[in-house]
């Protein structure tokens, strides 16, 4: 009898199991599907932007091969180089500004701290781009939106911001206990070696999270490159040559590659992914066994 | 206290490179010696300056400069086609293009930005000397003349010449018997040809905003109900998302409606029978009407800012002449509208020039540049669709005619 019972709990179980594992398969092909349509269309040989079937009649990888080679109307490596570059810089400077102020904010006690706090907050409210067009102007002023300057203009753009997007690091460092903070004082440390000695090492997991945040940000935007970058077709940056292939002179032509360029922007992403992924652990449990 | 000052400074420095910037610059403009020396901003379409299509406009402007002499001057250029220059020229006219392309249905923008220089004197004598009527008006606004135009812009039809004769494409009806045929009838840029066909109009001759569109009625829903059927019929390709030239290439279509800028698809999906000709006309109720399509042009404009005027326009009007024309024709095959380029032999043979000129002259209204002309392509759009989608039927056929006129009659969204 309770050998019989078992056994249909066992089989209650594996048709739960059944159950689950073939709905969650049902979900992450529908989630997976555009990605794999981006990455088929990519090695597409057929011409054009319609398509009857899902799958490509034939294979080719000639739309990788164009992106790099028929650089006479948009020029794809040098765009690549041009958001790699401005993304690189900014990812820097925003990483460094976040941790500095969320630094400030959750362990130096001044008077400015909550009010600055709340027009942080008020501020994060509005989307950016509302400031684009005095932005650019400011910019103008300064003589930063003409030739190779623009890049410094986008890295200003892309890293300026970053000191209101502390919130999370903010809340991460207020975990860290602050007798850690008062023993190195204690010892003799300043603030900057208090922040680059103990909080630094012990926020990995933040520090990951806000180095891909502020390296994506720059990597995929689209508006303020736009607005700043102009007729200067010789800095723009991938989003806007991606958009470019989709105008209406170009699509026919340009659609395969496209394609091919949305799937080798991802790649820089995935690989910074990649290596920061291991860091991705308990910081401050490393600081109780140390 | 040190480190504010050091912010100060660095202020400072800044602001004192700025100024100096500009200082600096407008003394060079100034000490005139032999050539003057002069610094042009140009911007043009990415073809025109790629290697692969012979870099019309560097070659075209070293040729200008060759022919003045008095100027020596250093070209900038930069990239904006002419569908997106006039946002760009609008944003920020001091910081843009002396000289730059757009496509006419912008006008109303930049003249809003006061980012077009008007043509007058001898300049516009010699452009309205060869240039027909049609084109020029589609440049003037309020009798000023605001550009010199290069080329006509309009739809027209590509056919395969194995499937129709030069008879059959007179009629979209006869050849909807012989062929499938491929029409965007969810673009509000080539639909609303049947409802202009059959007598409405936009804006009284497309000028005057205060007479509104007239879409409505029963020269309206007759149309629509035509579209109906049209769309019922299996012959009857709805060309959306590059449809039209996908089919093309499997001959599953034989014909498409569309641009210049598709000429070499077309050509590579069809070789020897690619045919290109002006608008059929379709058959309402027993009699003919010929399908109107929108017209415009693109004209070479100039900034009213440019430091440099009188360069500025020179170089305007010779990038619009024929000389720059028929380079940019044997280049781009961007076809030329200068009257005396189109009675030469080898441009009015080919086949395209006349499909797109045949359409320009015959076929095909002035597409207004007025401001309320924003309100029209949403509601004939969402016509388009709800015949594609069967929402429109022949019992609401005049209903939804009616609420689409009213549509484009409003300054709502």
């Amino acid at each position: 009898m309770a050998a019989q019972k078992m056994h249909s709990a066992k089989k209650k179980r594996m048709i739960n199991n059944v159950i689950v594992h073939v709905s969650l398969a049902v979900l992450a092909a529908i989630w997976v599907f555009p990605i794999v349509w981006v990455i088929l269309t990519s090695f597409r040989a057929e011409k054009g932007s319609y398509v009857s079937t899902f799958f490509p009649k034939e294979f080719t990888l000639d739309n990788y091969i164009r992106l790099f080679t028929d650089t006479s109307i948009l020029n794809f490596p040098k765009m690549f180089m041009n958001t790699l570059i401005i993304a690189v810089f900014s990812c820097i400077l925003a990483t460094f500004y976040t941790l500095a102020v969320s630094y400030c904010l959750s362990r130096l006690k001044f008077k400015l701290r909550k009010p600055y706090m709340n027009m942080a907050m008020i501020l994060g409210l509005f989307p950016g781009f509302m400031s684009m067009i005095a932005v650019y102007f400011i910019l103008k002023a300064i003589g930063l939106t003409e030739g190779s300057l623009i890049r410094v203009a986008l890295i200003l753009c892309y890293s300026g911001g970053a000191g209101l997007g502390f919130q999370i690091a903010k809340g991460f460092f207020d975990t860290i206990p602050y007798a850690v903070d008062e023993a190195a004082i204690l010892d003799g440390c300043t603030r900057w070696q208090v922040f680059k000695k103990i909080t630094l090492p012990l926020s990995k997991p933040i520090i990951v999270y806000t180095v891909l945040t502020a390296f994506m940000a720059p990597w995929l935007d689209f508006i303020f490159a736009k607005v700043i970058c102009r007729a200067n077709s010789d800095q723009y940056t991938v989003a806007l040559g991606l958009w470019k292939m989709l105008e209406k002179e170009y699509i026919d032509s340009w659609y395969t590659s496209f394609a091919a360029g949305a799937v080798l922007i991802s790649i820089p992403i995935a690989i910074l992914f990649l290596i920061m992924q291991r860091y991705y652990v308990d910081g401050v449990s490393g600081a109780v066994k140390g | 206290m040190k480190k504010r000052g050091v912010a100060l400074v660095m202020a400072a420095v800044v602001a004192a490179m700025g100024i100096s910037g500009c200082g600096g610059k407008a003394k060079k403009d100034s000490e005139t010696g032999k050539a003057e020396k002069i610094r042009l901003m140009v911007w043009s379409p990415s073809e025109d300056q790629s290697k692969d299509s012979g870099e019309w406009l560097q070659t075209t402007c070293e040729d200008f400069a060759k022919l003045h002499p008095e100027w020596d001057i250093t070209f900038v250029y930069g990239v904006a086609d002419e569908a997106t220059a006039a946002t760009q020229v609008a944003q920020d006219p001091e910081a843009s293009a002396d000289v730059f392309m757009y496509a006419n249905d912008t006008l109303t923008t930049m003249t809003d930005a006061n980012a077009l220089a008007k043509l007058g004197g001898k300049y516009r004598e010699e452009i309205e000397k060869t240039n027909s009527e049609e084109v020029l008006s589609s440049l003037v606004k309020d009798s000023e003349l605001y550009g010199v135009p290069f080329t006509t812009n309009t739809w027209f039809m590509y056919y395969d010449k194995s499937v129709f004769s030069e008879e059959d494409i007179k009629n979209l009806d006869t050849m909807l018997k012989k062929g499938a045929v491929a029409f965007p009838l969810t673009n509000s840029w080539y639909t609303p040809a049947f409802y202009i066909g059959n007598g409405c109009t936009l804006f009284g001759d497309g000028t005057d905003e205060s007479k509104g569109v007239d879409f409505s009625g029963k020269k309206a829903v007759s149309v629509t109900d035509y579209l109906v059927d049209l769309a019922a019929n299996p012959n009857f390709k709805i060309d959306a998302d590059g449809s039209g030239l996908a089919g093309l290439r499997d001959g599953s279509i034989s014909a498409i409606f569309s641009d210049s800028w598709d000429a070499n698809a077309v050509e590579e999906a069809l070789g020897e029978n690619m045919g290109a000709a002006a608008l059929p006309s379709f058959t309402l109720n027993g009699e003919q009407k010929q399908m109107m399509s929108y017209a415009g042009s693109k004209a070479v404009g100039v900034n009213p800012y440019s430091k440099n005027m009188v360069a500025a326009v020179e170089l305007a009007v010779y990038l619009g002449s024929a000389e720059a024309q028929m380079t940019h024709y044997e280049l781009r095959n961007v076809i030329p509208c200068n009257t005396e380029l189109l009675a030469d032999e080898k441009v009015a043979n080919d086949p395209l020039v006349s499909a797109q000129n045949d359409t320009f002259n015959k076929t095909s209204i002035l597409q207004p540049f007025v401001a309320k002309m924003n309100n029209c392509w949403v509601p004939v759009e969402n016509m388009g669709k709800g015949i594609r989608n069967g929402s429109v039927t022949h019992e609401n056929a005049a209903e939804q005619t009616e609420a689409m006129n009213e549509a484009m009659n409003s300054d709502g969204i």
